[in-house]
């Protein structure tokens, strides 16, 4: 079981990420809509993982990405990435992510990237 | 006035419209029950509104470009439309569970129709990014609700100096994709195109399949035609290929050894933008530099040279 924090600037992909990590036995502890309430909450809630949107507003995911990575080195990130997207996902790895989904996903591959990430 | 000329701005428009309105029905396709009706492509004239006709309440939805090129997509559904298609989000997820049963979506609504046009535009900003070739972000999708669509939105969204439009019909709705195009896009998306002269013609044969009607200006097929043969096209030779994974991509080592999937005397393929269209054998010329002997061009070999190609060009050297 994982201490989550998701972070997405849509309130549906909130819920979706939300329920499926809940039923999926974790524990989602905070929820941001931007960057910058990411980072805080990050400091903040001090989870074992964070599930990170790419298109938000103000500051999107891989500047997100970097700023955290700064704060903690160790922080595991997934990314959740739209298809079309690969090249940002190819830099989040390169900026430190431990995996990603592709939207839409299904409820097990989101599941198995998140084990993966914290094992 | 338009810097480019109108023939190329013509195609250069229909093009970005095909390719974005198809990335935009596929990922309906995909959201939907049902299979999404396409409608028509069309080049909005310029003293046209593109919302025109678009009459009642509407859901918009706006993204646009943020990196790469300017310019933007609105996708007006009807407020029905918009419930249906959050629902079909929201089924695909284990439903939304809200037990609002007004006309107007909720908020929770909008987000997942939002989230949905996030996921058709980053596809379609991707086709884009092919033909400009390089990469075309996007912003994040606002989203409103118009008490008269078509007199609103013109209200809310900045005119360009072109409109391309294609309507769909998605969970049994109209819908309607406009693409707000500044010039600069155009002359982008022309000398992309002018550079991918066969790809030209491999998109307007894909237009066609797609059904939708390149509508020619007089005299205008004719002057594509002749400026097409003018146009330099790049060639280059492949190897082989193999696949990896995205994530195994970023954490090859320097010194890692790919295999290919050619043996190593299996020929060499030559690609003329992109369309595979000879083959034939490496070989040094005598100034020390890799050619390209060719053995097939376009389906022909050397033995059926006889039969209608150029006879001094089969097994030349490039």
């Amino acid at each position: 079981m994982a201490r989550v924090l998701v972070v997405d600037d849509a309130a549906f992909m909130r819920k979706v990420l939300t329920d499926a990590l809940t039923a999926g036995g974790h524990e989602v502890v905070g929820e941001a809509g931007d960057g910058d309430a990411a980072l805080a909450a990050y400091q903040d809630l001090q989870p074992d993982l964070v599930t990170l949107d790419i298109t938000m507003p103000q500051k999107d995911g891989l500047a997100t990405l970097r700023e955290l990575v700064e704060i903690d080195p160790a922080a595991r990130v997934v990314i959740c990435s739209a298809l079309g997207q690969e090249t940002k996902v190819l830099d989040a790895i390169k900026a430190g992510a431990k995996d990603f989904v592709v939207k839409p996903f299904e409820r097990d591959r989101l599941l198995g990237a998140v084990e993966k990430a914290v094992a | 006035m338009s810097p480019a000329d109108p023939a190329s701005t013509t195609d250069a428009l229909m093009r970005l419209g095909a390719s974005t309105a198809e990335a935009v029905a596929k990922a309906l396709d995909a959201i939907c029950p049902e299979p999404v009706e396409r409608g028509d492509v069309t080049v909005v004239p310029g003293e046209e509104s593109p919302f025109e006709g678009f009459d009642g309440p509407a859901v918009t939805v706006s993204v646009a470009y943020v990196d790469g090129v300017t310019g933007g997509n609105v996708l007006l559904m009807t407020p029905r439309g918009a419930r249906l298609i959050a629902a079909a989000m929201g089924d695909r997820v284990g439903g939304l569970d809200e037990a609002d049963d007004g006309e107007e979506p909720t908020e929770l609504e909008l987000s997942a129709v939002a989230e949905a046009a996030n996921q058709m535009f980053a596809a379609a900003a991707s086709a884009t990014g092919v033909v400009l070739g390089q990469n075309v972000e996007i912003a994040p999708p606002d989203t409103r609700l118009l008490a008269a669509a078509a007199t609103d939105a013109r209200e809310a969204f900045d005119a360009t100096p072109h409109a391309v439009s294609a309507t769909f019909r998605a969970c049994g709705e109209p819908c309607r994709l406009v693409q707000l195009v500044p010039n600069a896009f155009v002359v982008r998306m022309t000398r992309a195109l002018g550079e991918q002269g066969t790809e030209q013609l491999s998109g307007d044969a894909s237009l066609a399949a797609l059904g939708i009607a390149h509508r020619s200006e007089p005299g205008e097929e004719r002057r594509l035609d002749d400026a097409l043969r003018d146009i330099r096209v790049r060639v280059w030779a492949e190897l082989g290929r193999t696949h990896v994974s995205l994530g195994e991509a970023p954490e090859l080592p320097a010194g890692a050894v790919l295999e290919l999937d050619r043996k190593a005397d299996d020929p060499v393929d030559l690609y003329v933008n992109g369309l595979r269209f000879a083959s034939g054998r490496v070989v040094l010329t005598e100034e020390g530099e890799w050619a390209l002997r060719l053995e097939e061009v376009a389906g022909r070999t050397a033995r059926s040279a006889g039969a209608g190609l150029d006879s001094d060009k089969e097994g030349a050297v490039i």
